[in-house]
């Protein structure tokens, strides 16, 4: 009977197995054993396996640290059983044989397959294309002098080299723990999601200054950002690593948690502290994006009276 | 103390020494030198004891006004101890070293006045000028700059000034810091004001006579003190500023064109009005110009808090070079940078609460409007309002215009408001 020997890693995930077509199996340091292991705990001849009906009886070959049993499914001590795990040295060893169920086939997570096409050329290329033309047409607006390319040029190679440390991590990450570097892949995930972040402030923004209600106020802004983050993070994590769905999008919502908090505890301070300066939106945006029609100036102030009554109250809490 | 900076009074100080050797002035001595000696006996100095540390915070400068000890002072002078009398008492310190206890029994805190009385006082008192002087006139301030004694500072009387609403005598001397209080006489030595205020280079204030004869005949008639201050004060503010703001609703408020726009002139001989733009930048690739008005009549609450301004501000912006979106990228940011002109702490009033909507005149332009409002916390129904209004339906041309009024009710507040956004139009 056929025996599979797996050598449990970290997490008891399977790092070697040998498969010995035998009915006595011996295991130790030495080179003469049919598994040869290189623990320097495990003495050279360490054990010995002799195939007994479903399982194998084990016989310690008078080692100098000995067997210690982990796990064994079958109900006789004596007899070890397909999924059983011992430890000898520092080495945990399973004991599986050939006909030992397996868990169903996983599909693929759709994020999985799609974040791999990402990994191409031609979507790394004109997303890069984008973002680069967004960031130009910002600083564009956003200059009030002559236009100069030595003005423009070093906010958007900042911006751009940002990105690409950001695509080299991550790729340096997938190359080490996946064999996978994926750079383009990751490249175009920090660019998709510049872009989503981008319009979406842009969207808020122009809702914002539209119906200038708490809805688009600086909360959601946030919250709008830190969503993004969390996405783009697991997407970056499904390309780099092998973490299962669930630790995945734990851990980035962990990640995604601290940075709140953090940016919290910074302006903890502030909270609640006075301030003489009056808090207003001051958002203002080219006439082709207001949208709504405004009231007379009579019906404006017909609505003031709520704010009367506010300040009145706080007046009185002293 | 005067409300100006201690180092600035030093540096004004070297200047009138030096001044005093010209001999213009010689005869001006000697009437100085006679008042002086007639009178060094009535000018007192008032100072605010801290009870806990036992020494002086403030120091100011006061003068009997009758045989029974009803002593005036400035209102900014006993102020801590008028707001927290647990905390600060009041003495005066006679010029021969004799000290007594004074007790707050009225103020006027539109004019920066205060009577205190001192129980037991014995000594001379001044006259009050019943006449105002002429211009021209010279006066003399007495009182105790910067602790260092009774000083006399001959000046000259400029009358009421006429570019502010309360009434101030424009007196040519310098005042200090410390001779707050103090009376300014002429030759006669009858009072013709309270010194109270500098602006730097012998251009000093009084409060006139006739505003400290009314709160003395006032506490006459009444014969006791006033038991809640910060009533009384309220009352002051509420009455103040409904006498201003109804004498500018009797008049029509006049405009005047700044860019393509009609914006309010100055209201009022008090409001004075600045203009300035960037025309002469070469470099600048936007068209801004704007005209900014103001009266400068605070009313002092504490060191940290002033009520009573008025002011309003207009820019008119041209894009000339810039496009719509980079034109609107540089308006917002010029909106987003308003800030009210008084001062004010988290004691004395609540934070900004503000109203955010947009208008449409009558004549089709759409604007964008925000509505701040603060509560004054020991001044029931009297608001700090912060209004703001820009265009938004014009992609080459922007209007801004903004005001602040300081401590206003309700319907003052907002009838301001109506008529201003009537009278400040671009079609």
């Amino acid at each position: 009977m056929a025996v599979i020997i797996e050598v449990l890693g970290w997490g008891g995930k399977r790092r070697q197995y040998f498969k010995v077509d035998a009915d006595q199996v011996s295991i130790g340091r030495g080179y003469d054993n049919d598994i040869v292991l290189s623990d320097p705990h495990i003495s050279e001849n360490h054990l010995r396996l002799n195939a007994c009906g479903d399982g194998w009886v084990i016989t310690d070959l008078d080692s100098l640290n000995g067997l210690q049993v982990i796990k064994n499914p079958s109900t006789d001590e004596s007899i070890f059983t397909s999924g059983a795990e011992i430890k000898l040295g520092h080495t945990k060893l399973r004991l599986v044989a050939e006909s030992h169920p397996l868990e169903d086939t996983k599909m693929l997570h759709r994020l999985e397959r799609d974040t791999s096409k990402l990994n191409r050329l031609s979507v790394w290329l004109p997303l890069l294309v984008t973002v680069f033309a967004t960031q130009l047409l910002s600083v564009y607006v956003s200059t009030l002098e002559e236009w100069e390319w030595k003005n423009a040029i070093p906010v958007i190679v900042s911006a751009q080299l940002a990105i690409f440390v950001g695509a080299i991590f991550w790729s340096l990450l997938g190359r080490l723990v996946r064999h996978e570097a994926h750079f383009l892949g990751q490249y175009s995930l920090i660019l998709l999601a510049s872009l989503l972040f981008t319009g979406c402030s842009w969207l808020l923004s122009t809702l914002s200054y539209n119906f200038s209600s708490a809805l688009f106020g600086d909360m959601v802004q946030q919250l709008a950002s830190m969503s993004i983050l969390l996405l783009l993070l697991s997407a970056n994590l499904t390309l780099a690593t092998n973490l299962s769905s669930r630790a995945r999008w734990s851990g980035c919502a962990a990640f995604v948690g601290v940075v709140v908090i953090i940016g919290s505890v910074g302006q903890m301070k502030s909270w609640g502290e006075f301030s003489p300066f009056p808090q207003y939106s001051s958002t203002l945006a080219a006439p082709a994006l207001l949208v709504v029609e405004g009231q007379t100036s009579e019906e404006f102030l017909a609505n003031i009276d709520p704010l009367f009554q506010l300040v009145d109250k706080a007046a009185l809490e002293k | 103390m005067i409300k100006n900076r201690e180092a600035s009074a030093m540096v004004r100080m070297a200047f009138i020494f030096i001044l005093s050797w010209s001999s213009s002035i010689c005869a001006q001595n000697d009437i100085a030198r006679d008042l002086f000696a007639d009178y060094k006996s009535a000018v007192l100095q008032i100072r605010i004891i801290d009870l806990t540390s036992g020494s002086k915070s403030a120091i100011g400068s006061g003068f009997p006004v009758n045989e029974s000890g009803l002593i005036a002072t400035n209102y900014h002078v006993i102020q801590l101890a008028a707001s927290e009398p647990q905390q600060y008492r009041i003495e005066y310190l006679t010029e021969t070293n004799k000290t007594g206890k004074l007790r707050l029994v009225d103020v006027d805190v539109i004019n920066d006045l205060a009577l205190v009385e001192a129980v037991d006082f014995e000594g001379q008192f001044m006259q009050l000028a019943t006449q105002e002087p002429e211009i021209g006139m010279p006066v003399y301030a007495l009182g105790n700059p910067l602790d260092l004694g009774l000083t006399v500072v001959p000046g000259t009387y400029n009358g009421i000034n006429r570019a502010s609403y309360l009434p101030r005598v424009h007196f040519t001397g310098s005042l200090n810091p410390g001779m707050s209080g103090g009376p300014t006489m002429d030759r006669q030595g009858q009072v013709v004001g309270i010194n109270v205020a500098t602006a730097g280079n012998q251009v000093s204030f009084l409060v006139p006579v006739s505003r400290l004869q009314t709160l003395v005949s006032d506490y006459r008639a009444r014969g006791m003190a006033i038991e809640n201050m910060q009533l009384r004060i309220g009352e002051q503010l509420m009455a103040e500023q409904q006498e201003k703001f109804s004498s500018l609703f009797a008049h029509n408020w006049q405009a005047i064109s700044l860019g393509e726009a009609q914006v309010l002139d100055e209201l009022a001989p008090f409001v004075k009005c600045w203009g300035g733009s960037n025309s002469s930048d070469d470099k600048a690739q936007f068209l801004s110009a704007d005209r900014s008005c103001r009266s400068e009549d605070n009313i002092y609450m504490t060191s940290t808090f002033a009520t009573g301004i008025l002011e309003y501000q207009f820019i008119w912006l041209e894009a000339n070079q810039l496009n719509s979106w980079q034109f609107y990228n540089y308006y917002e940011r010029l909106f987003g940078d308003f800030a009210p002109g008084n001062r004010a702490g988290e004691e004395n009033v609540t934070r900004f609460q503000c109203d955010h909507g947009f208008t449409r005149q009558f004549g089709g332009r759409q604007n964008k409007n925000v509505f701040c409002l603060r509560a004054y916390k020991d001044y029931p129904k009297l608001y700090d309002i912060l209004f703001l209004q820009g265009s938004v339906d014009d992609k080459e041309n922007a209007l801004i215009s903004h005001f602040t009024l300081a401590g206003v009710s309700k319907e003052n507040g907002l009838a301001f408001t109506r008529k201003f956004m009537e009278v400040s139009q671009w079609q």
